[in-house]
């Protein structure tokens, strides 16, 4: 029984793990993976999505339903966001760096003065089980399915729907597209959105295990950044396996070294992983272009 | 916004104050230099700071200043960020002369300023708890230390709940101390630790850290965890049902968890402080009473509110002791002992060997709907650690900081 | 006759005088600071341009050789270790302190070498080095911060985790009479002196064929291959070069402050040099040197007289240069310079061929 417990403990930490890896990374890989622009102001559409969600729940709205508006309000935050700064900056994708820099201050601090430094938080759903010797909290035990749930969302959305046509289109040949009929500047704005409001879902999915405070966002940025390197340009075959491989390591290495060496090893990984394969994991998955 | 209308008012009134004490004395100000983090990581815990040496002050010129000189505050936003600590403390010193300087949250902070201070014999203050040891002639510290928290804490929890203990730090230098302050003292009482770890300050994801501590089953957990990122630790261990007491020094009594945490993460919290808000003491809510006036939106008023509001005061009592705003008679002053001010947490005096403060210990116990009941109160705790290794200012000038580990060399 | 670019021809050639002599003003303007402000003023100044050398090595490094490197901080806080660590164990003197200070330099080559090594020759290339060198940044930082034990120290210098090291010595020079400290305005004197060299150098390095030759791997690095250029070497000499300028930024820093820790290797550190010279322009390193300067000084001037809204005014500002300003800051004000003075286009110096979107 004692095995028993410590091997599902493992599983659920490698759980645990790729789905912190996987949430985070989703939303940049949608935006710098398709789009190619260097989003800094990541972790504020997370906070906006998970600020969005507490409020909601703490005014009485069913957890789930707040978890929606929180991942829709970050994606009108990216429509916004694209109309006014990220259009302009199409042509030259490196000031993205810059634009959306600019923009993380500019929203962390305002969130301070309006929100003050912290707000009070909602508790985690679901209550906990036993197994074995260990107790685990339920909900971060369904968070790695939620998350497959998201990527199987995502495939259907960017492989069966006639907007995941027009957007993989878009991405491969902007002018091609334009020059048979497609909206490519509606599609852009809709892909932003898109990877907006995917990071709200982080945001929102993340409120009820973390403390609210305007910074919260940056918890995840080196997290999302690696995995969607590591996982180059494919969001689904290259993301996904990406954040499976740093999760197994980060899980085996903390739980056998400790937090620290989980943590460096992390990065280590991220390094020889890329040394390895210089155009990230995607490439292997990748026929022709 | 009423954030907004209170910085107006605060801006009005000392305005008023200003003109009125000038006009009544035209006296030569006091500057007061104030470094403290309004924005940034940090910010959530060096607020009600900011606002406590505020009201000091405000206080104090109300009544005619010191010596009949008003005090200018000079405050700048350093945005929890290490290099603005350095630029703005060289500006304090070098273009606005100030008289002395209040300020610094993390360790790091008060390191990279003390340096500035040493060359320039720059009074300098430091208002916040942290891992003790500082012995530099030039620096007062009205925060808590280890030994008047752990010295008190760890053997009544011993006590309570028994000897096994499993501590969870911060992995860095106030984390590490306050850790091996915990292992001497267990040790000292007869426990045993039963895990030890440390946790980089970046992590906020607490899976495998919870198992562990499930499999080594510990009476208690000692959380020494530091930071808005760790902090998420409480209610990852509150949903994973852990459901074991907890004793810290840092946490509740600085960044006010419990009121940001929903209940039942905190449940069976305990916190040794040298003040918090539910404190029901005259002197506390008399203090409570006027802070709510001014800034009747704060969220908590946390121990180094107290801290630097005792300060100002501390300040005021050396000035008159030594007659003057020059900075070493002010020193010699505060190193002849005696510079005591009632606070809200009572009386509070400055050790002149070590120029730490005593405190007042409350032992802060937080229940499963995280309200507060105080069973235990330490009177008069004197930072003794520093006397004891051989630190004594006023004979022996130093610019160091101690640890368990690295001592001063005897001689 | 096919003109070539301005850089390109002798410079006594048709080249008017006016815009030679505004490109030397900034200098004369510099040298004749001290002589109108105190000496705290000339302190605060130096401080300004000590980040102006990571500037140089990134504009270097990206707006010529187009390697977007995260890792300028990791050099900066490798070699302001070195000088502490160095200057702790050898004592106050003259001699330590300089040593310091080539030792620093020296690991931080050595370091940027190994690393360039890994990443070019092993064919890694774009935003992929970035990550890299974000990732090994934030290693040394997480590694650094948790030093703090009394097993972690070199000799006489504890590394002393999240706290930093303090202590070291500042530079001194022997003198007739007892050694001279160099601090404010000497010290601004020897930072405008080493940046002035730094600046020619790089220059002429820019200008050189090699300089060209990075331009041609950054524009198109298969046809630089096919014509013989080896890619490899060129860009690990400009990596190295630098991750050293990063370093000298590191152990300036530390000179200055007598202190250096792991935060100066964070995640918000490391963005900064690519933020700055992003916002300054990156295909000018004399703009990335006034640029970094300008917004350095900026955040300091709102941090004391913005109070809580510095950083979203931060914000608007690098907002809006940006967006209005598409090459950077400098070379937009330097364009319109231009052309009020001399009523031509300017001359890009390093040799945009065509707009095209970055890869």
């Amino acid at each position: 029984m004692t095995a028993l417990s410590t091997l599902y403990s493992v599983i659920y930490q490698f759980g645990d793990n790729f789905a912190y890896l996987v949430l985070a990374a989703l939303g940049l890989a949608v935006i710098f993976g398709m789009m190619g622009v260097i989003n800094l102001a990541h972790g504020e559409f997370i906070m906006c999505g998970a600020y969005v969600t507490i409020i909601c729940a703490k005014r009485g709205i069913p957890l789930p339903i707040a978890m929606l508006l929180g991942a829709v309000a970050a994606a009108c935050a990216g429509v916004v966001i694209e109309r006014l700064v990220i259009r302009h900056l199409y042509d030259r994708l490196f000031d993205s760096v810059v634009a959306t820099w600019a923009i993380s201050l500019i929203v962390q601090q305002t969130m301070l003065l309006v929100a003050g430094p912290s707000m009070e938080g909602i508790s985690t759903p679901f209550g906990s089980f036993v197994f074995g010797e260990y107790s685990f909290s339920t909900y971060r035990a369904v968070l790695p399915i939620i998350a497959l749930c998201v990527l199987g969302a995502l495939y259907w959305l960017f492989f069966r729907s006639n907007y995941g046509v027009c957007a993989r289109a878009t991405i491969q040949n902007a002018n091609m597209a334009q020059c048979l009929g497609l909206r490519t500047d509606h599609l852009y704005t809709l892909t932003f959105a898109l990877g907006a409001g995917l990071a709200g879902l982080t945001g929102a999915l993340y409120a009820p295990t973390m403390t609210a405070v305007p910074t919260m966002g940056t918890n995840f940025i080196v997290q999302a950044f690696v995995s969607v390197v590591v996982g180059g340009a494919n969001v689904i075959a290259g993301t996904t396996p990406a954040a499976a491989i740093l999760a197994v390591i980060q899980t085996a290495l903390t739980a056998s070294y400790g937090q620290l060496i989980g943590q460096i090893g992390l990065l280590l990984t991220v390094i020889m992983v890329i040394r390895l394969m210089p155009q990230g994991l995607g490439n292997l998955f990748n026929r022709t272009r | 916004m009423l954030p907004d209308m209170s910085r107006w008012l605060r801006i009005a009134v000392t305005a008023g104050l200003t003109c009125s004490s000038i006009a009544a004395l035209a006296a030569d100000p006091i500057k007061l230099g104030l470094l403290e983090d309004a924005s940034g990581n940090f910010a959530l815990a060096t607020i009600p700071k900011i606002h406590a040496t505020e009201l000091a002050v405000d206080e104090i010129n109300a009544k005619g200043g010191i010596m009949g000189r008003p005090i200018k505050l000079i405050a700048y936003d350093t945005q929890s960020d290490n290099t603005k600590f350095q630029e703005l403390s060289r500006r304090l010193i070098q273009t606005d002369k100030a008289d002395v300087i209040f300020g610094g949250f993390s360790s790091a902070s008060r390191e990279a300023i003390r340096p500035i201070m040493d060359r320039a014999h720059q009074l300098y203050w430091y208002n916040n708890q942290y891992e003790g040891g500082v012995c530099d002639s030039n620096v007062f510290v009205t925060g808590a230390v280890p030994e008047q928290q752990f010295s008190t804490l760890i053997p009544w929890m011993m006590q309570k709940y028994g000897k096994k203990v499993y501590t969870i730090a911060a992995d860095y230098n106030f984390g590490q101390i306050s850790a091996e302050w915990v292992r001497n003292i267990v040790k000292a009482n007869g426990g045993t630790m039963v895990g030890e770890e440390f946790i980089p300050l970046s992590v906020s994801q607490f899976g495998q850290t919870i198992q562990n501590i499930q499999k080594a089953k510990p009476d208690f957990v000692m959380t020494l965890l530091v930071g808005a990122n760790q902090a998420s630790y409480y209610e990852q261990q509150a949903s994973a049902h852990l459901n074991l007491p907890m004793g810290s020094s840092v946490n509740v009594g600085q960044a006010y968890e419990h009121k940001r945490f929903k209940a039942p993460a905190l449940k069976d919290m305990f916190v040794t402080a040298n003040y918090v808000e539910e404190v029901d003491s005259p002197a506390s809510n008399d203090f409570k009473k006027r802070f709510h006036a001014k800034y009747p939106n704060e969220p908590y008023i946390n121990q180094e509110a107290a801290n630097a509001y005792d300060a100002v005061y501390l300040y005021k009592a050396a000035v008159e002791k030594a007659k003057s705003t020059d900075q070493t008679a002010v020193r010699k002053a505060l190193e002849a002992g005696n510079i005591c001010t009632d606070g809200p947490s009572g009386k509070v005096c400055i050790d002149p060997k070590s120029h730490h403060l005593s405190h007042t210990i409350y032992l802060v116990h937080v229940k499963e709907d995280h309200s507060v009941e105080i069973p235990k109160v330490w009177d008069n705790v004197q930072p003794y650690w520093l006397d004891q290794v051989g630190c004594n200012l006023p004979l022996k000038p130093d610019h160091r900081q101690y640890t368990p580990s690295s001592l001063p060399s005897k001689s | 006759m096919i003109q070539p670019a301005s850089g390109a021809v002798s410079p006594t050639l048709r080249q008017p005088v006016l815009p030679r002599l505004l490109r030397l003003a900034p200098w004369v303007l510099a040298f004749c600071l001290p002589l109108v402000v105190d000496a705290n003023a000339s302190g605060n100044f130096a401080y300004y341009l000590v980040w102006a050398f990571a500037a140089v090595g990134l504009a270097a490094m990206w707006g010529q050789g187009g390697i977007l490197s995260f890792g300028q901080t990791a050099f900066f806080g490798l070699s302001g270790y070195t000088y502490g660590i160095v200057t702790l164990n050898l004592g106050d003197g003259w001699l330590s302190s300089w040593s310091g200070l080539i030792i620093g330099l020296v690991v931080s080559a050595g370091g940027a070498a190994l690393l360039g090594y890994m990443i070019f020759y092993g064919k890694i290339k774009g935003v992929f080095i970035g990550i890299v060198t974000l990732s090994v940044t934030l290693v040394l930082e997480t590694f650094m911060a948790q030093t703090a034990g009394p097993q972690w120290v070199i000799g006489e210098a504890r590394l002393n985790g999240y706290n930093g090291m303090t202590g070291m010595p500042p530079l001194t020079l022997p003198w007739f009479g007892g050694p001279v400290t160099l601090e404010n305005t000497s010290f601004y004197y020897l930072v405008l002196v080493l940046l002035a060299v730094v600046y020619a150098f790089t220059r002429r390095l820019l200008d050189s064929p090699f300089g060209l030759a990075l331009v041609a791997i950054r524009e198109n690095p298969q046809r630089a291959e096919m014509l013989g250029i080896d890619i490899r070497r060129h860009q690990l000499l400009i990596f190295v070069l630098g991750c050293t300028l990063g370093g000298l930024s590191g152990a300036l820093y530390t000179i200055w402050g007598s202190y250096i820790t792991p935060s100066a290797m964070g995640l918000t550190s490391a963005a900064m040099p690519v933020i700055w010279v992003a916002t300054a322009g990156r295909k000018s390193i004399g703009a990335a040197i006034i640029g970094t300067a300008v917004l350095v000084w900026l955040s300091q001037w709102l941090a004391i007289y913005g109070s809580e809204y510095a950083l979203i005014l931060m914000g608007a500002v690098l907002l809006f240069v940006v967006l209005a300003a598409p090459e950077g800051l400098l070379p937009f004000v330097s364009d319109r310079a231009r052309w009020v003075f001399t009523r031509r286009p300017s001359k890009s110096r390093s040799f945009e061929t065509q707009k095209r979107s970055e890869s």
